[in-house]
């Protein structure tokens, strides 16, 4: 016999309940006839022979029950009736129930929706077919901080590899399109051949991309999102073939037609969510520019090829191309990165520091259950002792204690899955701009990730209980009468209240760090006044800067015409925005000086710059309407021109062939991002470094109130353009820092529930204590015990075991915390202010929950309590 | 007809005995308690409450197999008959069991 045998009997008997249990009936009566019949034979009476088999055979229903039994199994009808008694006891004592699947289904909900958004974003390979083939290929210059490559450079790592399936690059821009009513601001991604073999995509509808030289002015192909096409087109079958136009900005840059060539599915997630266009570069005049970084390129791996394979093949290609283009390409390096991964970029620290705090939020819950039913326990001691002298095994009986555990668990996991969906659409609204926050779902892997959470959560909160209900020692309750004794000091429910206090310290300190470093964000002087500027974009095209003296001339004019608008103080326009993180650093070297190059942060601004922004003047002059000049910054002057004035001195860049001169020293701002210190700056004047630089207005009043005057105003002097990206200064600064905000947020809530969970659990075991006490503090009291003595040994002790556990979580915060020191600004990971703040804030909500069990175990009548025995 | 030694078997000779019984042929129930009250004259009687069990379990362990036919007296009944399984099982626990008792006998007739 083998088990599967008996298990597919046993499988055949569910399906014929019902006819097996006729067949045994009848098997049954039959073989009670023929005993009657025998005896009748051998000469006894009907009634006699009935008697006697009947006696023979003894209960026939137990004998059916057994033979029944054979075929079913024994765990699942017994764990039915578990569960089903579980149900009962819930059922008995809601109060208990739920606080149970409150507790769980917050720890549980935590650890599933923070999974799901790991899942999303860091663990699920990207939504393409065999997503995890699809690299990001970083071209790396150890002079520059930017990865991004030029399409002369990918189209011969394209030729040359052997690893990969196809390479291919993109980037991504603001378009126009003109060819409805109002011009309407489109992203588009201008893309590289082989751009869908390497995602693995086809269209919807049409085809790919044709890549021929385009003659100028003949209509390109494009490719639309599924969103336009049901937008523009309305979902029309025949799009393919229709035309966008785009551009049609004056006449610097000619309108261009371009043929809808396909429709791409709404499943096609690309990285750029924004992007609705997809346009095929023009490449052959691209290819003699080996210095136009600015493709992001792509890769897909061939089946079975490693990341380490494919970056050394790469390696050899590159090094290939420094030997042929020694001027350009001789310094740079590959480097190979999972596109998921380059995605997912810094969030993903940032996910597993939450993942790990609400692994302990969840532990902290488990540890508040186990205290809650040991305490349960006690009070059923009674029951359990009567149902173990009674017969039932230990093993059935921690079953049945196990089964109540986990069916509090799994409707606090129901609880907790409610929670982590509710997360993922408050993700989806407020977080839109965190990578692939859109693929957050509540998929069976999530599910099934809560489910395994359950089984975990059940054993750790039952088993412990379980065990020690059961021990044989305690079903000698039953003489006792149920009577309580003073059994034990609860020492393992103090060590339980202890490590929730502890854990709940440990996240109150991380969480704590994070708000002051989000306080010292708000407290820092960034070196320019962000409060009343409006920012905005007005629209412009890449072939502008074919005609550079007349783009610098519009955007001249559109300044000056800014700055005579009432409510407007000042109008300057710069590449980047001060205080949103970026670097832009650049090789500078000194006309005349023969040490080695300077790496110094690289800015572009228009006259009046310094005076919008308030970035103060130390000496020289500022940047003038006209020529090329230059500004550094304080930094930048100490540490290159230490104790001579940089004014008057020429500037190069690797690029610029003639030197510039500077021209001023301004204060040093916090440009490169508000959490870092100033760097060495140099800013370059020049008011359009690109067709659609960022605008900035110094209002007398509130800046947001302005927007709908810069768009009128604006929509005057170009009708053909629009303003877009309209946002105060402040606000940008504020979204810059959102990814730290949502994660402060979040652990701060994991935290406050941590706290809040252990002053339950110590709340609890000192009631709990302080009713099984009663007696002994009724007969010391009759004693002349004095009242006041009584609070202050039970508070004491609340109070005593929370002193210890929150200096021992402080000190384990204290080693963890260093993990934490690339998420801080202007805060050391021990500061001992937040871990003061945290070990006070913790004592005093300990404090409060040991006050009022203290209390009430103080106020037993002794005449009650003698009475009651 | 002696009385019963006990309505306790031997404990694990249920199933041998059964197997034994049905390998002359397929019987019922009745006929198997039966056959065995009358091989062991007398002396040993399965009690009637414990054989359906030990049928069924049998069935679900795929030593028997079983079939509804015509009893002698016309009526009804299941039979059962031995699986190629249920004879290795036979012979397995038959050889155990005589081991045994010989070694129990040797023990017992030891001086």
């Amino acid at each position: 016999m083998t088990w599967w045998t008996s298990l597919a009997h046993r499988l055949g008997y569910f399906g014929r309940r019902r006819r097996f249990d006729a067949e045994l009936e009848a098997e049954l009566r039959f073989h009670f006839e023929s005993h009657i019949e025998e005896l009748e034979q051998s000469g006894l009476s009907r009634e006699a022979a009935v008697a006697q088999a009947r006696r023979r055979f003894g209960s026939r229903s137990i004998s059916l029950e057994d033979a029944r039994q054979a075929w079913q199994f024994r765990g699942i009808e017994h764990g039915f009736a578990n569960v089903r008694y579980a149900l009962r006891q819930c059922r008995k004592h809601p109060g208990f129930a739920a606080v149970v699947v409150l507790t769980l289904g917050l720890g549980i909900g935590a650890n599933s929706a923070v999974f799901s958004a790991i899942d999303a974003i860091v663990l699920r390979p990207l939504p393409f077919p065999e997503g995890d083939r699809l690299m990001r290929i970083h071209q790396i210059n150890p002079r520059r901080p930017f990865t991004f490559a030029a399409p002369a450079r990918f189209t011969a790592w394209d030729r040359l590899n052997t690893t990969f399936q196809a390479i291919t690059g993109y980037y991504t821009e603001d378009a126009f399109e003109t060819s409805g009513e109002l011009p309407e601001k489109l992203t588009r991604a201008v893309v590289a051949p082989r751009f869908l073999e390497v995602w693995g995509v086809a269209p919807a509808l049409g085809r790919d991309l044709t890549f021929e030289a385009i003659a100028p002015g003949a209509a390109r192909s494009v490719l639309i999102s599924d969103r336009l096409w049901r937008r523009k087109f309305g979902a029309d079958p025949n799009a393919v073939g229709r035309s966008l136009r785009f551009g049609g900005m004056g006449d610097a840059v000619p309108t261009v037609s371009a043929t809808v060539v396909g429709v791409m599915p709404a499943s096609f997630l690309f990285p750029v969510r924004e992007v609705d266009v997809w346009a095929p570069a023009a490449l052959a005049r691209m290819m003699p520019f080996r210095e136009a970084n600015y493709y992001t390129a792509v890769g897909r791996l061939k089946r079975g090829v490693t990341l380490a394979q494919a970056a050394a093949n790469l390696s050899v290609v590159q090094a290939q191309l420094g030997t042929e283009y020694p001027q350009t390409d001789a310094d740079l390096r590959i480097g190979l990165q999972p596109l998921a991964e380059d995605l997912a970029g810094r969030l993903a620290s940032s996910l597993w520091m939450l993942f790990g705090s609400a692994g302990v939020l969840l532990l902290i819950a488990c540890v508040n259950v186990t205290a809650l039913m040991l305490v349960r326990a006690v009070d059923r001691r009674h029951e359990i002792s009567l149902r173990a002298s009674l017969g039932a095994s230990r093993t059935a009986l921690m079953g049945q204690l196990m089964t109540e555990v986990g069916v509090l668990t799994a409707a606090g996991a129901v609880l907790g899955l409610a929670i982590a969906a509710a997360a993922a659409r408050l993700l989806h609204v407020a977080a839109q701009n965190l990578p692939r926050v859109d693929e957050i779902a509540m998929d069976w892997r999530v599910v099934s990730y809560s489910l395994a959470m359950t089984v975990a959560v059940t054993l750790m909160c039952g088993l412990l209980p379980a065990i020690r209900a059961t021990r044989r020692d305690l079903s000698c309750t039953l003489a006792q009468g149920g009577r309580t004794q003073v059994s034990g000091r609860g020492r393992l429910q103090w060590v339980l209240v202890a490590a929730q206090v502890s854990l709940a310290v440990i996240l109150l300190a991380a969480a704590g760090l994070l708000v002051r470093s989000f306080q010292e964000l708000g407290r820092i002087a960034p070196g320019f006044e962000p409060s009343r500027v409006l920012t905005f974009q007005i629209s412009g095209a890449f072939a502008e800067v074919n005609d550079y003296p007349r783009l610098i001339q519009r955007v001249d004019r559109t300044l000056e015409f800014l700055r005579t608008i009432p409510g407007i103080e000042q109008a300057a326009t710069a590449a980047t925005v001060p205080g949103v993180p970026g670097q832009f650093e650049e090789e500078i070297r000194v006309v005349g000086r023969s040490e080695s190059k300077i790496a110094a942060d690289s800015r572009y601004v228009s006259a009046g710059y310094f005076t919008t922004m308030r970035i103060p003047f130390l000496s020289g002059d500022q940047c003038p309407e006209r020529g090329a000049w230059a500004l550094v910054n304080q930094s930048f002057a100490n540490a290159h021109f230490a104790g001579t004035s940089p004014v008057g001195q020429h500037l190069t860049t690797s690029t610029a062939t003639t030197g510039t001169t500077i021209r001023g020293i301004v204060g040093d701002a916090r440009e490169q991002g508000l959490h870092r210190a100033p760097s060495p700056t140099v800013y370059w004047c020049a008011s359009a470094p690109r067709p659609s630089p960022f605008y900035f207005v110094r209002t007398s009043g509130r800046p947001a109130a302005m927007a709908e005057t810069v768009r009128r105003k604006i929509k005057e002097i170009e009708p053909a353009r629009s303003v877009f990206d309209i946002a105060p200064l402040d606000d940008r600064l504020g979204e810059a820092y959102s990814e730290n905000r949502l994660r402060m947020m979040t652990l701060a809530s994991f935290a406050l529930t941590a706290v809040l969970l252990a002053c339950v659990g110590l709340y609890g075991t000192l009631s709990y204590l302080v009713t099984i006490r009663r007696r002994e503090v009724g007969l010391r009291l009759a004693l002349g015990a004095m009242r006041g003595q009584i609070v202050r040994r039970y508070f004491g002790q609340g109070l005593g075991v929370s002193v210890v556990a929150c200096a021992a979580g402080l000190g384990v915060s204290v080693l963890l915390n260093r993990a934490l020191a690339s998420m801080l600004i202007g805060v050391s990971s021990n500061d001992p202010f937040t871990l003061g703040g945290v070990a006070l804030v913790v004592l005093t909500a300990a404090a409060l929950a040991s006050l009022v069990p203290s209390i009430r175990g103080a106020l037993v009548e002794p005449v009650t309590v003698l009475r009651d025995e | 007809m002696p009385e019963p030694l006990a309505r306790d078997l031997l404990p694990g000779t249920l199933y041998m005995m059964i197997l034994r019984t049905l390998q002359e042929g397929p019987l019922h129930g009745y006929a198997i308690a039966k056959r065995v009250r009358e091989w062991s004259r007398g002396n040993l009687e399965i009690d009637d409450g414990s054989l359906y069990p030990a049928l069924n379990r049998m069935l679900v362990k795929g030593w028997l197999k079983a079939e509804w036919g015509t009893s002698e007296n016309n009526r009804n009944a299941r039979f059962y008959r031995l699986t190629p399984s249920g004879r290795k099982q036979l012979e397995h626990e038959s050889e155990t069991f005589s081991r045994m008792i010989k070694a129990i006998q040797l023990v017992m007739a030891a001086r």
